[in-house]
């Protein structure tokens, strides 16, 4: 889609191209057979009144005109923002180009030679920012991602909340021209931009000068980067970008500060590894806890110290605890956990509410009690815990194992592996009875979703594989059918319970798992990638490989069972809930999609005996460094 | 056998086959299965939530061990607020509904036949602990 401002800096070029070069001929000959347009082309007059010129880059050229010596020794500004950038490290910038952010643009393509970052081109910035949000989490560190000014920010908004929830890092550059005076440019620019998205953004600066920039550069990504995580932003006037100053006068590129989160209080860790070592029957339930291979490896230490169940929950989770371990799971129905530490859990009302009322204890470790603010209402309802401690729980965790470790005597690591053991034995029989349960319309037409997920999992169990895509309503069948026993192997969903996440998160997850030479996966709902269609574009230009399966069950089906509810409580009529929430007649050929936007791709498979082959010949192409997409029609859910 | 026994188990034996017709004429739907099918699907949408034929989703209604009775007053007032409410529909497409639900035969493989899901518990099964402490 060519945006408003593109259309423009398309125009401003064919004027360019009008008076510099060109025949003069050609044009008469088209003007001969195209009608004359009713609204004549801008002219250079009309180009300096839209974008307020003369502008930076026309003080360049004349500078040019002067003499080369004046050019070498000034640079544009925008040079020295990208060395600043540099300081922090990142591999990417997605964007969707924008006019406003045109000198950062410039720079890093010819500057830097489009390397550290590279640009990934994004057709919708909310793709460009959820792109950035799932290499965060698949990478470790933030993505910068740089869009236009207002409408390119409104336009990513969403993925930047979805971020915010999640509690993951980003780094977000909006261009915006400080001075405006053109009609396009006034309402992309705004007396303070932050405050359109500040509810979801951990910070965010106007940097008026060099130094400010530089400066709040390396703020805001200790800011992102310390826990609670989140999305940052920098506004970055474009007069600013396109500056030249001086060599003599470039200020200095700071270093950026060594990192350490904010750890529990080391006497209230204490008692909770007091707690925990007495209780009966103690329960571990993390959350968005482990996103590296310590903390991963924290967990289950953890867990088998103390031969408990753990519990990493469902939505808004992290894998945090390998699937197929034997204390994965709550212990079944009859455990009753006297005391159960959450860690990272954003709403623990209602289980601290029950328990406390039946005389057991619940704790709380989590980064969020250290939190400032939040406008949406992503803490969850207040939580009367018994105790909670303000700390990340993983930079945590290896003090409450100590902890733990120095109050487990031999008569208690008896009593311990005795539990676990009965732990161990009532989560294997509920892996056989659920695993058994699945082989009901195993040979079903639309394909059933354990069919889908079970062919996957059979194809990729010898690949070191990661799953890049959110839970849906797939992620049971997931963990029983693929044992997700490396800390990558799930990337977690997309935090604000937001449809659109998926397709480009995924690709941003895919870049990060394979330069680590992993296998991305994705099981995308077909109503998640009609948001952002133009990913699987940038997959295939940027040749990220990943494979795309489509669980295409042509409707929004939660929402077909809350319509079918809201009618039938209001007693009129229950015939109607497919009006507004299916996806069908016609049904869309997401395969032939794929084939639009130049990636491979297969289907749409309806029979079950087809998709193994489907699969094979896919991920053939995902192996040997190429996106792939299987439409795959199934079962709702 | 005494005589009076022997007309004491003949009493009992015919109750009992009575019994048993009785159930299973009670067990015969009485709704119309084929347009069951097509409230199931395209009217009522069902499927939404327990699959095209019953048994792919949650909870699955394939074998069905609702009488019909029983199935009717449920959809009337279902306990479980995840479960629509069926108040204002016609009993006779509850019928329908439930005689098509009756109908599907269940499609489920033994577990050893399927080799993805053999493999699956196989695995699971030598799954172990780390054994880091």
């Amino acid at each position: 889609m060519v945006g408003r401002r593109d259309f423009f800096k398309g125009a401003a070029a064919s004027a360019a191209g009008l008076v510099v070069g060109g025949s003069a001929a050609p044009r008469e000959a088209e003007a001969a057979v195209v009608p004359p347009p009713s609204v004549r082309p801008p002219t250079e007059a009309d180009m300096q009144a839209e974008f307020g010129l003369p502008r930076a880059e026309s003080r360049g050229l004349a500078l040019q005109q002067e003499g080369a010596t004046a050019v070498t020794e000034s640079e544009p500004a925008s040079d020295y923002m990208v060395d600043v950038l540099k300081k922090l490290d990142f591999e990417y910038a997605a964007i969707n180009p924008g006019s406003a952010f045109v000198g950062l643009h410039e720079s890093f393509i010819t500057y830097t030679g489009n390397k550290n970052p590279e640009l990934l081109t994004c057709l919708h910035e909310e793709a460009a920012i959820a792109l950035s949000h799932g290499y965060a989490k698949a990478a470790g560190k933030p993505m910068l991602a740089m869009v236009h000014g207002v409408v390119g920010l409104l336009h990513g908004s969403m993925a930047l909340f979805q971020a915010w929830a999640d509690r993951v890092p980003l780094f977000l550059i909006v261009g915006m021209h400080r001075n405006p005076t053109g009609i396009v440019n006034l309402p992309h620019s705004a007396q303070d931009l932050g405050t359109i998205v500040r509810d979801f953004v951990k910070f965010d600066d106007e940097t008026t000068t060099l130094e400010r920039f530089a400066e709040s550069a390396m703020r805001a990504y200790e800011i992102a980067m310390t826990p609670p995580r989140g999305p940052v932003m920098l506004v970055v006037p474009t007069e600013l970008q396109e500056e030249r100053i001086s060599r003599g006068q470039r200020p200095r590129v700071p270093e950026l500060a060594r990192l350490t989160p904010p750890v529990g209080d080391p006497n209230a860790v204490r008692e909770v590894a007091r707690l925990l070592v007495n209780a009966e029957t103690p329960l571990l339930m993390p959350r968005k806890v482990a996103r590296t291979q310590q903390g991963w490896d924290a967990m289950i230490e953890l867990g088998e110290l103390l031969q408990c169940p753990v519990d990493p929950g469902g939505y808004g989770s992290w894998q945090n605890f390998p699937t197929w371990h034997p204390l994965w799971g709550n212990g079944g129905s009859a455990y009753r956990p006297d005391v159960t530490v959450a860690m990272e859990m954003s709403d623990m009302s209602q289980l601290a509410r029950t328990a406390r009322a039946q005389g057991r204890k619940t704790i709380s470790i989590s980064a969020e009690h250290v939190f400032g603010h939040s406008n949406i209402h992503d803490y969850g309802r207040y939580a009367e815990v018994d105790l909670m401690v303000a700390g990340d729980a993983e930079a945590t965790l290896p003090i409450l194992i100590e902890e733990v470790k120095r109050l487990i005597t031999a008569d208690k690591r008896r009593t311990l592996d005795e539990r676990g053991a009965r732990v161990a034995a009532t989560h294997r029989e509920a892996h056989a009875k659920y695993v058994d349960g699945l082989r009901y319309g195993w040979d079903a037409n639309p394909i059933s979703v354990p069919r889908m997920v079970g062919e996957l999992a059979e194809q990729i169990k010898n690949d070191d594989w990661a799953l890049v895509s959110g839970s849906q309503f797939t992620i049971e069948v997931q963990r029983r059918l693929m044992n997700f026993d490396r800390h990558y192997r799930y990337n977690g969903d997309n935090g604000g319970f937001g449809v659109g996440y998926d397709t480009p998160a995924s690709l941003g997850a895919a870049l990060a798992h394979s330069k680590r030479g992993r296998l991305p996966i994705a099981i995308v709902g077909d109503g998640d990638l009609n948001f952002s269609p133009g990913s699987l574009w940038t997959a295939a230009h940027h040749r990220i490989p990943l494979l795309y399966v489509v669980h295409n069950n042509r409707a929004y089906h939660a929402e077909v069972m809350i319509v079918q509810r809201m009618s039938g409580n209001r007693g009129r009529g229950s015939g109607h809930a497919h009006v507004g929430t299916t996806i069908d007649n016609p049904n869309i050929n997401y395969a032939q999609m794929a084939k639009g936007y130049g990636m491979y791709s297969e289907g749409p498979i309806e029979n079950p005996k087809d998709l193994a082959a489907a699969y094979s010949r896919a991920l053939e192409r995902v192996r040997k460094g190429e996106p792939a997409l299987v439409d795959v029609v199934a079962q709702p859910r | 056998m005494r005589p009076l026994s022997i007309w004491l188990v003949t009493v009992v034996v015919c109750f009992a086959t009575i019994d048993l017709a009785a159930q299973a004429q009670a067990a015969r739907p009485a709704g119309d299965a084929s347009r069951g099918k097509q409230l199931f699907e395209k009217t009522y949408r069902c499927y939404a939530c327990h699959g095209y034929d019953g048994q792919t989703g949650s909870p699955r209604l394939v074998p069905m061990q609702m009488t019909e009775q029983a199935f009717v007053a449920f959809l009337r007032k279902p306990p479980r607020e995840a479960m629509p409410r069926f108040a204002d529909v016609p009993e006779q497409d509850l019928t329908a509904v439930y005689a098509y639900i009756k109908s599907i035969p269940v499609a489920a493989p033994p577990a050893d036949s399927v080799p993805i899901l053999r493999d699956v518990l196989q695995r699971r099964g030598q799954s172990g602990q780390t054994r880091t402490r």
